[in-house]
């Protein structure tokens, strides 16, 4: 896997590159701002980029924007955008209409090295990985979601949050110390019970319920 | 005629228009002290002209009319002056006028009667020389202790003008100074303290990795991951309560999207502002609709909700509004905090909220 870093403090991409390196990841390119970045992205056509959301020369969202671009130019690149705040209108924004090979996680996620790396394979194969703390937001008791939500049962509930995140069958089965059968019962009854349409890839799924989630909103 | 209400001998009649008479009439609507006034001018102009033409007939010679001119004179002087001094402000500055009106007609009585004294009988020194002067000095010590006061009040004034002008400035660029701080504080922690943290956490990870075999040390450092964490948590709590990072980032309108998002009021939001917003009005704004719309939630049960930014004369308007039970108190903890917040921009709170009758909230930020 060839990847690229934007990321502008030096101690966290060096930390990064490190990461990446030891895990066999190869990091052809890691830049400081956002026009190096799309650069780097013409130039080395990786197969994924860790993007942070806040980037020089202002500090705000340039990096988001940078990512949105760069899916745009080559949307076969997977790109994970790192943030220290979750904003879901930022998550939204990136999601567009394709979760193929998308990611949104808080910064400091990189510290659970074996499940970053989970997460970094994931997109970069054409998953999605959502932040859990974006999916509980979503999930948060509102006017509109909350008469469907509440129809649901807690397990079920748990089951839908881990779904957006954008967890396999089995790493969420692995999660809730349950049996992947168990797992795809619950996924059955909560579509059914969401009127969703059932399918069978991953970042499919994770389209569907979170269109569920934004649309009654 | 404003001045002729305040006449002594204000007897008026209706207001009319003074008829273009050689003899003024009371049926004009003069009022008495006018008439008189106007009388003794023409009287006084018709002896002036009656004793010229006494003395061409008597067969000229020394020409004594010039006294009876004078006397006449000083007559009319004595009227214009009186009349001026009337139509100043009531109080000292009126009676500094009498007294500079007498000073003024008796120093031309003085004038005049040497002029006629040297034209006439060839008196050379300026006599008056010294009357004037006494009179000039009479009338300006009596100014000086009536005016006193006056000159010292108003400079206060305007020493206390410039003062508030010099206060309502700072005030302001303080405020605008700690908004501007505010954010750099916010942008630091999470650039700074917050993103070491992060990095900190990632070599622990590392390390982690490299202890698989030895618990007691991979334990030892998942503690130490777990407060990094924590920390991390705070710091995102603190940086938030200071400035939401949507607003930092991408300013008033987006963050007031997606706080309506958050609460899923389905709040309608109208933005009808251009104006580049300063940060502490941008902060303060944000702060208001964010409490506005908790409290919305928390205790209005409304079915509809609306917020309204707009343009004003050097202001922004924010009004935020439900159609629930109302009966909010103005004087409410949460309502105190935002008003206190909106004064120190010079700003404006008010709070309609009858029983039953919705809660309407408008505030205007003065800005530019």
């Amino acid at each position: 896997m060839r990847v690229v870093i934007a990321e502008d403090l030096a101690l966290l991409r060096e930390g990064l590159v490190a990461l990446l390196r030891e895990n066999q990841i190869e990091v052809v390119a890691q830049v400081e701002d956002a026009p190096s970045l799309l650069r780097a992205i013409a130039g080395h056509e990786p197969d994924l980029a860790i993007i942070d959301v806040r980037l020089p020369p202002t500090y705000s969202d340039e990096g988001l924007l940078a990512a949105i671009e760069a899916r745009r130019r080559q949307p076969a690149l997977g790109v994970l955008v790192l943030s220290q705040y979750v904003e879901t209108a930022y998550a939204s924004e990136l999601i567009g209409e394709d979760t193929a090979g998308i990611g949104y996680l808080l910064k400091e996620r990189v510290g659970d090295v074996r499940a970053f790396m989970d997460a970094l394979h994931s997109v970069a194969a054409g998953g999605t990985v959502l932040d859990r703390q974006v999916v509980a937001e979503l999930l948060a008791p509102r006017d509109g979601a909350t008469q469907a939500l509440s129809g649901l049962t807690a397990r079920e509930r748990d089951v839908l949050a881990l779904m957006a995140e954008g967890r396999s069958n089995a790493a969420i089965a692995e999660s809730l110390f349950v049996t992947s059968g168990a797992i795809e019962k619950h996924i059955t009854n909560i579509f059914a019970k969401l009127d969703l349409p059932a399918c069978d890839e991953d970042h499919r799924r994770v389209l569907a319920v979170l269109a569920y989630l934004r649309v009654s909103r | 005629m404003a001045h002729r209400a305040r006449l002594p001998l204000d007897l008026s009649l209706a207001d009319g228009v003074r008829p273009r008479r050689w003899m003024p009439t009371l049926a004009a609507g003069l009022s008495i002290g006018e008439y008189a006034r106007s009388l003794v001018r023409r009287l006084a102009f018709l002896s002036a002209v009656l004793v010229a033409a006494i003395w061409a007939l008597d067969g000229q010679g020394y020409f004594w009319p010039a006294w009876a001119w004078l006397g006449l004179g000083d007559l009319v002087l004595l009227d214009f002056a009186a009349d001026w001094a009337w139509r100043q402000p009531r109080g000292a500055v009126r009676r500094v006028a009498c007294v500079w009106a007498l000073v003024g007609a008796a120093a031309v009585i003085l004038v005049f009667t040497w002029l006629l004294t040297w034209l006439l009988a060839g008196v050379h020194t300026f006599w008056p020389a010294w009357a004037l002067l006494g009179l000039a000095t009479a009338g300006s010590a009596y100014s000086l202790i009536a005016l006193h006061d006056r000159v010292l009040v108003a400079r206060g004034r305007r020493a206390l003008r410039a003062r508030i002008d010099m206060l309502t400035r700072t005030r302001r660029q303080a405020v605008d100074a700690q908004a501007a701080e505010l954010r750099r504080i916010e942008r630091d922690l999470h650039d700074g303290a917050q993103a070491r943290l992060v990095a900190l956490t990632l070599q622990l990870g590392r390390a982690e990795l490299r202890v698989q075999d030895q618990p007691e040390i991979r334990g030892l450092i998942l503690d130490a991951q777990r407060e990094a964490h924590h920390a991390i948590a705070e710091l995102r709590d603190l940086a938030r309560g200071i400035v939401p990072p949507l607003l930092a980032d991408r300013g008033l309108v987006a963050a007031v999207q997606s706080l309506a998002a958050r609460y899923g009021l389905g709040t309608a939001i109208e933005v009808d502002t251009y104006r580049g917003l300063a940060p502490a009005v941008e902060s303060a704004a944000y702060f208001v609709i964010a409490e506005a719309l908790t409290n919305t939630v928390k205790h209005a049960d409304a079915q509809r909700s609306w917020v309204l930014l707009r343009d004003e004369y050097r202001a922004l308007a924010v009004i935020v509004g439900d159609d629930g039970c109302g009966g909010a108190d103005p004087r409410g903890s949460g309502l105190a905090g935002l008003r206190a917040r909106v004064e120190a921009l010079d700003g404006s709170l008010q709070v309609q909220s009858p029983r039953a009758g919705g809660t309407v909230l408008e505030v205007r930020l003065p800005c530019g």
